[in-house]
């Protein structure tokens, strides 16, 4: 497009005198001003309770936060009663109703709110004994009224509706589903139903459980001295009696294996809500965390020059904002690049999102890039030492996370010693497009279809708001039988009676295992005669040949006899086609669904064996998929065949390209020779 | 639920205040050219904000051309005669700072938060803004499509997201503030070539604006950089101001929404008097005494005895030109709408009827007490507090004073507004409803 100039005003200012200042280029900065951390004091009492004091007299105001570092605690069935039990607290104690406290910290014009992991106050610098005392008062003293209870389950259900129309709380709640699972405490979910089995003995138990003084952190911030605060700390929280909280530990949450679509449906949406997410194992202080800020620094949070921003909305205009975060924790961290944009365009900025991701993993950053976001990232540093909030939460975070001494105070020279090297390793490690979860809620209608490229295996994972699954299944339209799906199945590949005549196969496909090319050759002769060849180039890696009730296997490995059940595994493969064999089995359609992008009739078929799913397509009558799971001690292993790209061999149609899948080891194979029917050379099967 | 409400918290940004600790000392003049310049210094961290608020809003919008305003706040970040297309925002970066803007109905305005050796680049960027910005229609095209998706983020797809929009449509039928600053896509795709020259032409002159910068600076020197980058800077046209006056209403408006929600929501408006007024202070506290804290009246009632609500709040938004006082709340999913209105009547009735308590009165002097010492902790803040208070008050003093006038306020003055303002025929209601799916 040609640039038309519309605001130019050179000419109306070009006879005017100049002074000193050259305009042309910006002026240099003044000799760079000193960087100060600020100083805090510490104490702990007896009982374990450890205090970080910021003493700055500048507003007359005094803050205090009591962080009770308990571990995660897993709530499963009951997810929001810890939540539910933090602001339980502020409704009751041995002398004061919640009416009474209400009003006691409204009168100070004072703050005071709890929550699961403490409690936070503030107030006027003469009401600083009032507040504390009061916070003491709703930490040490509560009573847990059951009408309270009753009261915020009421509000919390109707909160739950009010955030199901939210499209941020929407996609806030399924990437935690996503991103840890349902069996992570962080992926827990709060709903209608956990929250009314939440009981008032279960907030009393967990209060009792895991309030103690030496698991927890008082931080005072302002106008008080550590003269001044240390007996009023002692006089307020000196009788919170010690104890043991429990432990808890939990596996640790790994990215998808590969990258999957998930969708939930918003009626009416204007705008896609898009979230990359996914958990990456980051750990606080670690020597990777710096480093992996600033690579996250450059590609999605610093102000207007990280590169999803110029990208997404500076150079496409697709959002107002597009942001990307990396998250470090002490269970398990995570990452999100996101933004909001309008329906038509979803798919084209998850392409951006992804180019930009992978660009970084492959384009070393230049040293100007680089040196813009160590720069940016400093001056944020500087900036938020303007509050004294901030050397009170260095004070905490270093304590918690056991980081050495001066990990802030040497923040800024771990900063400059990042490299571009640095970068690209950080980005390899942490920038996983090929293992996220892709995230949208919006205008199902609009825009659900074009994302299907995106997800791996050609699938879209409906969720609902609170991150359960949602099916997009259809019930099976009546008059169609098990019997119409194979007769549209034979008509679709040929004929039965073609089939019937294919006594023999010889099919040589190729895949690749950890990138080295591999040849799989099948040939079989009725059906007692099997041979299996896997070679990589021209070295055998395995030998399978069966040959009437005797088996063998030979590779790498030596030599084996084949047991009785594997040679009747191994025969099962003389069918060209599965459906001939399906006579003796029970046949029942369960569904319409989707799978690999196509909806297709879900038939379960089964003997004394078990069960598979065999999927056909509702259009063209082609098997799409089969689907088998086995037990095993670690739980179903789920096996999935996808069959493509159907093209004519010796009059039948057969797919050219399978992908399996099993248990999230993925081959693709596509057939390079084949030849169905015909004279086999026995040599195939001689032992 | 708390980020459901940003935008309503935003509303009470009006309410300012002052540092009791100490005085916020400042120096004030004028260029010849007629910038406002506002200095406070400040050492104990070396970083600078540097602002410039300009007299100019969507209230001052041709009626054809609504969301101008703000539109026109996005174009000032694509360049000038000597800062290249895309580079405003990566000179202040890449130097360590932060910038943004905002536009209200009233102003708008331009910050750079910057180490404070940089406080030189600030001055010749927001020099460069006023003397000669630059736009093509590369930057036109890609910035309306961005306007566009900040409201549909902000608005259309936000639930209860138009509700500013339809409070100041049914509230105002005369006055400019009948629209907001997102203002209309149409009319933004409407805009002409002159459009954009006149406006710039007509409203971002020096005697439009005022400069005020806070933080690690030395005064002296500041004011002669401003000399050497401002001072050169022509003096604009006088500025003509809407001088439309909205009438008083004389019915009660009532109207239904429906919008992507699960849960209804009841919002009562009422004409309400303009910032700095005594009228305005005492409308303040009446809100205060409504919904500031768990103790005042529509949340303890409301929200804790009849558990009608998730959500209630009484909100000043107190404008240039008189504006609006609202009551909002979302109503849990088995309560009716008229139910939480009648509730919310019935409170404003008592205090139209009864003084508040002594008790009463005196939680509110602490509550003020605790605001305003708990205001103007950040030189950000403290930037744009000074400009605010010499721009719609023309009393840049009122920084250290204001609490004063929240102190001349009595019961009877609260009672008094309450009867004045919060009357059947001075209100707007409007219902949000779940629209059938």
């Amino acid at each position: 497009m040609k640039k038309i100039i519309l605001l130019s005003f050179t000419l109306l200012f070009a006879t005017m005198s100049v002074a000193q200042i050259d305009r042309s280029k910006a002026p240099a900065a003044g000799p760079a001003p000193k960087i100060q951390l600020g100083e805090y004091e510490s104490f702990t009492l007896d009982n374990g309770l450890q205090v970080f004091l910021v003493e700055n007299h500048k507003t007359a105001k005094v803050s205090y936060q009591l962080f009770v570092n308990h571990d995660v605690v897993a709530e499963v069935e009951n997810a929001g009663m810890q939540s539910m039990m933090g602001s339980l607290l502020m409704t009751g104690t041995t002398s004061k109703n919640k009416s009474e406290i209400d009003e006691t910290v409204d009168f100070i014009g004072a703050s005071l709110n709890t929550s699961s992991t403490g409690a936070y106050a503030s107030a006027i610098s003469k009401h600083k004994e009032t507040i504390l005392s009061l916070m003491s008062d709703v930490i040490l003293n509560p009573t847990f009224p059951q009408e309270e209870l009753e009261k915020f389950k009421k509000q919390t259900i109707n909160g739950l509706l009010a955030n199901a129309s939210d499209p941020g709380a929407i996609s806030s709640n399924v990437s935690s589903v996503l991103k840890y699972g349902k069996q992570f405490p962080y992926g827990e979910v709060e709903t209608k139903e956990t929250v009314e089995s939440i009981t008032i003995d279960m907030c009393k138990e967990f209060y009792t459980s895991y309030f103690k003084p030496n698991i927890s952190y008082l931080i005072i911030v302002g106008d008080i001295s550590k003269s001044e605060a240390q007996p009023l700390v002692e006089k307020y929280f000196g009788s919170w009696v010690k104890g043991e909280a429990p432990k808890h530990i939990y596996p640790t949450p790994v990215a998808p294996i590969q990258t999957k679509v998930a969708f939930v449906d918003k009626p009416g949406a204007v705008q896609s809500t898009i979230s990359i997410v996914y958990p990456v194992n980051l750990t606080p202080g670690s020597d990777e965390a710096i480093k992996a800020s600033v690579m996250n620094a450059i590609l999605g949070n610093s102000g207007f020059m990280a590169r999803l921003i110029q990208n997404i909305r500076e150079d496409k205009a697709y959002t107002y904002g597009a942001y990307s975060s990396l998250s470090s924790d002490p269970l398990v961290g995570s990452f999100y690049a996101g933004a909001e944009v309008r329906n038509e365009v979803t798919d084209s900025a998850i392409v951006e999102f992804l180019y930009e991701m992978k660009r970084l993993t492959t384009e070393k950053v230049s040293d100007e890039d680089l040196q813009n976001t160590k720069n940016y990232l400093n001056g944020g540093f500087a900036r938020s030492l303007e509050r004294p909030q901030t050397v009170a939460r260095f004070a905490l975070n270093t304590a918690r996370y056991g980081l050495p001494a001066d990990y802030y105070a040497t923040y800024l020279e771990k900063l400059q010693a990042v490299t571009a090297d640095d970068v690209m390793a950080m980005a390899k490690k942490y920038l996983t497009a090929d293992n996220a979860y892709i995230l949208v809620v919006g205008n199902k209608d609009e825009v659900a279809n074009k994302l299907k490229g995106f997800s791996a295996d050609g699938n879209i994972d409906y969720y609902d708001a609170y991150g359960n699954p949602v099916s997009d299944a259809e019930p099976i339209p009546s008059g169609v039988t098990p019997e119409i799906v194979l007769d549209n199945f034979f008509k679709a590949v040929g004929s039965k009676e073609t089939i019937a005549k294919i006594n023999s196969q010889d099919i040589t496909m190729a895949t690749s295992m950890q990138g080295m090319p591999i040849t799989i050759r099948l040939v079989s002769s009725g059906k007692d005669k099997l041979s299996m060849t896997i070679k990589s180039g021209e070295m055998l890696i395995q030998q399978i040949t069966v040959n009437g009730t005797k088996g063998k296997m030979s590779g790498m490995m030596g030599a084996k006899d084949l047991t009785e059940d594997q040679i009747s595994d191994y025969l099962s493969s003389t069918s060209v086609v599965d459906e001939m064999d399906f006579t003796n089995k029970t046949l029942k359609l369960i569904q319409i669904e989707e799978i690999n992008g196509t909806r297709a009739y879900k038939m379960e078929v089964s003997d004394e064996n078990g069960s598979e799913f065999h999927y056909y397509d509702v259009a063209s009558g082609f098997k799409v998929a089969t689907v088998d799971s086995q037990d095993t001690p670690q739980g179903a292993m789920v096996n999935t065949s996808l069959f493509s790209d159907y093209k004519d061999a010796n009059g039948i149609k057969v797919p050219f390209t399978t992908v399996e899948d099993n248990a999230g080891q993925v081959m693709e194979m596509k057939i390079e020779k084949i030849q169905l029917g015909g004279e086999v050379d026995s040599s195939n099967f001689t032992m | 639920m708390k980020k459901l409400f940003v935008g309503l918290t935003l509303l009470i940004a009006g309410m300012s205040a002052t540092q009791a600790q100490g005085k916020i000392k400042y120096v004030e003049y004028d260029l010849p050219n007629g910038l406002h310049v506002i200095l406070h210094e400040d050492h104990s961290t070396p970083i600078v904000a540097v602002s410039v608020m300009y007299h100019v809003g969507s209230k001052n919008e041709d009626p054809s051309r609504t969301g101008f305003a703000h539109f026109f706040e996005h174009l000032m970040f694509e360049g000038s005669e000597n800062i290249p297309r895309g580079e405003y925002s990566n000179y202040v970066e890449k130097a360590g700072g932060a910038l943004n803007a905002n536009t209200s109905q009233d102003r708008t305005f331009y910050y750079d938060l910057l180490p404070s050796n940089q406080l030189e680049l600030g001055l010749w960027l927001e020099s460069e803004r006023l003397m000669h910005a630059k736009v093509d229609s590369m930057g036109i095209a890609t910035q309306r499509e961005v306007v566009k998706e900040e409201k549909r983020q902000r608005v259309d797809n936000q639930p209860y997201g138009s509700f500013q929009a339809e409070i100041m449509s049914h509230a105002f039928t005369e006055h400019p503030y009948q629209w907001t600053p997102i203002g209309s896509m149409a009319d933004l795709d409407a805009a002409q070539e002159s459009d954009y020259v006149n406006f710039y032409k007509k409203f971002y002159v020096p005697n439009n604006a005022c400069l005020s910068i806070a933080g690690d600076l030395d005064i002296k020197e500041t004011k002669k950089m401003i000399k050497a980058y401002f001072g050169d800077i022509p003096r604009g046209e006088k500025i003509v101001r809407p001088s439309i006056v909205e009438p008083a209403k004389t019915a009660q408006v009532r109207d239904t929404i429906y919008d992507n929600i699960q849960l209804p929501a009841v919002m009562i408006a009422y004409h309400s008097p303009a910032l700095g007024t005594d009228d305005a202070y005492a409308m303040d506290m009446v809100s205060m005494i409504l919904s500031q804290g768990s103790s005042s009246r529509l949340q303890k009632r409301i929200v804790e005895q009849d558990q009608q609500a998730v959500y209630v709040g009484a909100f000043p938004f107190p404008l240039e030109d008189p504006g609006i006082f609202i009551a909002f709340s979302i109503i849990n999913a088995d309560v009716k709408p008229a139910v939480v209105e009648n509730t919310i009547m019935e409170e404003v009735t008592k205090l139209q009827d009864e003084l508040i308590t002594e008790k009463e009165f005196e939680k509110l002097k602490n509550q003020i007490e605790n605001d305003v010492i708990g205001g103007n902790s950040s030189q950000a803040g403290i930037a744009e507090s000074l400009a605010q208070y010499y721009m719609y008050y023309g009393d840049t003093k009122l920084i250290n004073t204001e609490i004063k006038k929240y102190q001349n306020v009595t019961r009877e003055d609260i009672m008094a507004a309450a009867k004045k303002y919060l009357t059947v025929n001075n209100s707007v209601v409007l219902y949000y409803l779940p629209k059938e799916q």
